[in-house]
């Protein structure tokens, strides 16, 4: 290990060093601790310019229900579930399909295809706003769901197809050859052989699919622009536009749309982690 | 009844020719046995034979059938291979009735054959375990449960043993050779092991270069090799070779000179080489003897190093400015395999000696020139 | 139909699995992006018939000077964007402990990662607030007035970058720990034998195996910094003035605002070749090292 471990029978060294890691935590999460209990003030403290001292009360149950009761956020983070979910799944299963054909299958063009999967994934998305929307426009989908679940299933798919492909090619190559060997028939194959195998990289590619789509804000300004479609994200800064000086509320809304991506996060870490890294580096 | 033929068959991989103008014909119920070094086509031909590799040109045909373009799970093999290829995520059982489950075979004929199986090969007990919780000898033992599962024209098998330990590879040996007398099926076999070869084998084919260099009984090829390649594959420790010339020829018979002036005189020869023509001459390790006893040749040597390996003694000696050509070594040094324990002085001088019926004579182009040696019947 | 089924499914079926995920992709992003640089050479509001004007789009943008300060703001994201795989490592290298509690903090620290951007840049707006803002409480501590960092055209672009670091370190943060703990425990070992310690270790033995993930990190930096978008359109939307305008947020306000719809594809089209560059040795990096092998 780098850098050397400081042995365990140092205790007070440990202990030192802990308290050192912790100090630097707050530091770098300060904005969003701040903002945090900022979200529990009062109006009237708000009002006072108390913003990054201690709250002198905490409001968390008033405030919480005042950004659900008098903002259109709750209609906001139904409408990001409803882009997201189905766009995670599309993903999952159009990349499980490229991966395998990608990593398990010779033919002429193989490399091509992989490196425009790979390119489109790196392309500034701003690149296809223009055709993009007005392709949402020309068949209606415009400032509808689907125009988001398509394109970011579209998207997504890119990266997910290289994760996907990188997964299966890390298979036992002899596997494969056993299932054909066997009779298996390609369908049989993905079906009972590669989908087993890659629930690790299903359940890292959920989770990343899920924070890119759910944390978008470039498609949901240029795709959508009614309250009923629009995501959290978008719904986000508007409210920010609207409730200027209403501190609290902006932060306590800020918070709810921090929470799904977060709550996932700790809850698949491993998966979160491995996804990232391994998408990345095994390139 | 030809089990399986091989005819002509050529594969090329973009610019490298793996196999060239392959042909064999395999009866049923021979057990066949590939080696060769590394490289030298023998998965190559075993993956055509299987239908994971196409051919470029050539034909095979299974049981009568021309199965040359048909997909593997329609041509009557089974493959067992080298990491096993167990799927992880499937129980015993699972793994091994997975070809009928995919041929959506009834349930009742799945569990009768997964159970035939799992009893020939003592797998009883390990059927609802996953392959993790196996050892190796056991997860090989379903890999080939999942062969005999679908009871196959041929059984293929692909280096199975070479991840195994040496003395589970030595009982799964056994086992196989068993395994193929109760069930009398056709099996070719895959390994760069030619213990595993000699042992085995109800026929060798060796194989160098993507080219079938010799078809035999194990004990014809070791005792009658085509070639010097063949000579040298088969037999550890190696045989000795030593450059010659011929200093005379003479109808079927030669004298041939190495180094300063060992001289060996060869009779019956199959093809009779030019005088003046550089030859190989080759003498096995188990051959040669170190000491006084009579021989029709001998040579000085220094003793360089001594292995004892208890049932035998490898002498390692410098006959020097007589030099042995591609030796186990990796220097110019004769090796004496002796069989019994017997000390030497390092660098104690010796004399070694051999019969000189027991040498081999290669032309310049490998070629076997000396005569056939009679092969012990079994 | 179910012979020839079976002797074509090897083919047919690899090729049915992958149109979906192909075509989808291949319409709505590369030929979008294909498409970006036709457009480029129409005028076009959006919604009327397009007029061919060949490069007079091109033209105007070399004479555009809002061009030219987006063209600088990309340059200044991406210079500061290089600050991030250094202090990511610095940062994997302080968490690259195995204390109790120390797992617990790792993740707590890659917190930014997983923020939306509209967080990140909601919490900065009110970090650079002049009256109420966290920077302007600690100037005040020193008895001075913080500069109001947003509005300040030379500052502002900085000050965006900065929010922007913040997730953009905790990235190579993730990366450089998974890196660091790849790391070849044998070499390590032999260094400590040789007598390397500290510093000479780092740079002699452990960042010549980082190569890969530093490679992998600035990668996604540069991208991360080519891309860079919501930051701008939620902290400033450009401003003040125009003055923290970058190419892809240029693009979007000649589009959506000013209905400038080839303009705009223009502009994108300059964001492509440059980012083209750079995917292409991104690519050929990638792809080298498998051509070897097979």
């Amino acid at each position: 290990m780098y850098p050397r471990p400081i042995p365990e029978t140092a205790r007070s060294a440990r202990a030192a060093y802990i308290a050192l890691v912790v100090a630097v935590l707050i530091l770098w999460l300060l904005p969003l601790v701040t903002v945090m209990l900022t979200s529990l003030r009062s109006f009237e403290e708000v009002m006072a310019g108390n913003y990054w001292g201690w709250p002198k009360s905490f409001n968390f149950v008033e405030n919480y229900t005042a950004v659900f009761k008098q903002t259109a956020l709750a209609r906001y983070f139904v409408n990001s579930l409803i882009i997201t979910l189905p766009s995670v799944v599309g993903v999952l299963v159009l990349s499980t399909l490229t991966g395998y054909v990608l990593s398990r299958h010779r033919f002429p063009g193989n490399r091509l295809v992989f490196a425009l999967f790979v390119g489109g994934n790196f392309l500034p998305a701003q690149i296809m706003m223009i055709p993009v929307r007005d392709l949402m426009v020309g068949v209606g989908l415009y400032d509808t769901y689907f125009a988001l679940i398509i394109f970011h299933t579209a998207f997504q798919t890119g990266f997910a197809t290289l994760f996907m492909r990188n997964f299966i090619a890390a298979l036992p190559d002899e596997l494969f050859q056993a299932a054909r060997a066997e009779g298996a028939s390609p369908w049989q194959t993905l079906w009972h052989v590669v989908v087993p195998l890659i629930r690790p990289a299903l359940a890292a590619l959920a989770i990343l699919t899920f924070t890119f789509v759910w944390n978008d804000y470039f498609w949901a300004i240029v795709l959508t622009q009614s309250d009923a479609v629009k995501p959290v994200t978008a719904g986000l800064n508007n409210l920010r536009g609207e409730w200027t000086s209403a501190w609290n509320l902006v932060a306590a809304a800020t918070i709810m749309v921090a929470i799904p991506p977060v709550a996932m996060f700790f809850m698949m870490q491993r998966h979160f982690i491995a996804g990232l890294t391994m998408g990345a580096v095994k390139g | 009844m030809a089990s399986v033929e091989i005819q002509n068959v050529e594969k090329h991989y973009g610019g490298f020719h793996a196999l060239k103008d392959i042909s064999l014909t395999i009866d049923e119920g021979e057990f066949i046995v590939m080696v060769g070094p590394s490289g030298c086509g023998k998965s190559t031909l075993l993956k055509t034979i299987a239908g994971l590799e196409t051919v470029t040109s050539g034909r095979l045909r299974i049981k009568e059938r021309d199965v040359t373009h048909l997909e593997p799970g329609d041509r009557g093999i089974a493959m067992v291979f080298q990491s096993y290829a167990l799927y992880p995520h499937m129980t015993v059982e699972e793994n091994m009735g997975f070809g009928l489950r995919m041929a959506k075979r009834p349930k009742a004929e799945i569990d009768a054959a997964v159970s035939r199986a799992a009893q020939i090969l003592r797998l009883e007990e390990q059927l609802q375990k996953f392959p993790k919780q196996l050892s190796g000898g056991q997860r090989q033992r379903v890999a080939i449960g999942r062969a005999i599962t679908r009871s196959p024209d041929v059984f293929l098998f692909d280096e199975p043993l070479s991840n195994l330990d040496a003395a589970l590879r030595t009982q799964m040996r056994v086992e196989l050779s068993t395994l193929h007398g109760r069930l009398g099926s056709t099996m070719i076999y895959v390994t760069h092991d030619q213990v595993e070869a000699m042992t085995m084998a109800s026929r060798i084919v060796v194989l160098n270069g993507g080219r079938i260099e010799q078809v035999g009984a194990p004990l014809e090829l070791y005792t009658n090799p085509v070639n010097l390649f063949v000579a040298g594959f088969l037999g550890a420790p190696r045989m000795n070779f030593v450059t010659g010339k011929v200093t005379s020829a003479n109808g079927r018979s030669a004298s041939v000179t190495c180094g300063d002036g060992l001289t060996i005189d060869f009779h019956n020869l199959i093809e009779t080489p030019a005088a003046g023509a550089t030859v190989t001459v080759g003498i096995r390790p188990e051959k040669l003897h170190v000491g006084d006893r009579v021989a029709t040749t001998s040579f000085p040597a220094r003793v360089r190093l001594t292995e004892y390996l208890g049932r035998e003694t490898i002498v390692y000696a410098d006959a020097a400015p007589l030099v042995t050509s591609g030796s186990d070594s990796g220097t110019g040094v004769f090796t004496v395999q002796i069989g019994d324990i017997q000390p030497f002085m390092p660098d104690a001088p010796v004399t070694i000696g051999f019969d000189s019926d027991a040498a081999y004579l290669f032309a310049s182009d490998g070629k076997t020139l000396s005569a056939a040696k009679p092969v012990t019947k079994i | 139909m179910s012979q020839f089924w079976r002797r074509h499914r090897h083919w047919l079926a690899p090729t049915l699995f992958i149109l979906p995920g192909a075509l989808l992709f291949g319409i709505v992003i590369i030929l979008a992006s294909v498409q970006t640089i036709w457009v480029s050479f129409f005028d076009w509001d959006g919604v009327g018939p397009m007029q061919w004007v060949g490069l007079a789009n091109y033209e105007q943008l070399a004479a555009d000077p809002q061009f030219y300060t987006s063209l600088k703001n990309n340059v200044i994201w991406l210079v500061m964007f290089m600050l991030a795989p250094p202090l990511g490592l610095a940062l994997a290298l302080l968490l690259n402990q195995a204390i109790a509690g120390m797992k617990f903090l790792k993740s707590l620290f890659f917190v930014p990662l997983v923020l939306a951007s509209v967080t990140v840049g909601v919490v900065f707006t009110w970090v650079y607030d002049p009256t109420f803002g966290l920077l302007s409480l600690i100037y005040g501590w020193f008895g001075a007035t913080a500069p109001a960092l947003l509005s300040d055209e030379h500052l502002v672009s900085f000050a965006v970058v900065i929010a922007a670091l913040w997730p953009q370190i905790a990235f190579c943060l993730v990366l450089f720990l998974a890196g660091l703990n790849n790391l070849n425990e044998d070499l390590i070992g032999a260094g400590r034998v040789d007598g390397a310690r500290g510093f000479a270790m780092l740079l002699h033995v452990v960042l010549p195996q980082l190569r890969e993930v530093s490679f992998i990190a600035l990668a996604v930096t540069v991208i991360g910094a080519l891309r860079s978008f919501d930051m701008v359109a939620v902290m400033t939307s450009g401003g003040p003035f125009g003055s923290s305008t970058v190419l892809a947020y240029q693009m979007y306000e000649q589009s959506i605002f000013s209905y400038r719809f080839g303009y705009g594809a223009a502009i994108a089209t300059v964001l492509f070749a440059i980012m083209a560059v750079f995917i292409a040795w991104y690519l050929r990096t990638l792809l080298r090292p498998e051509q070897e092998t097979a």
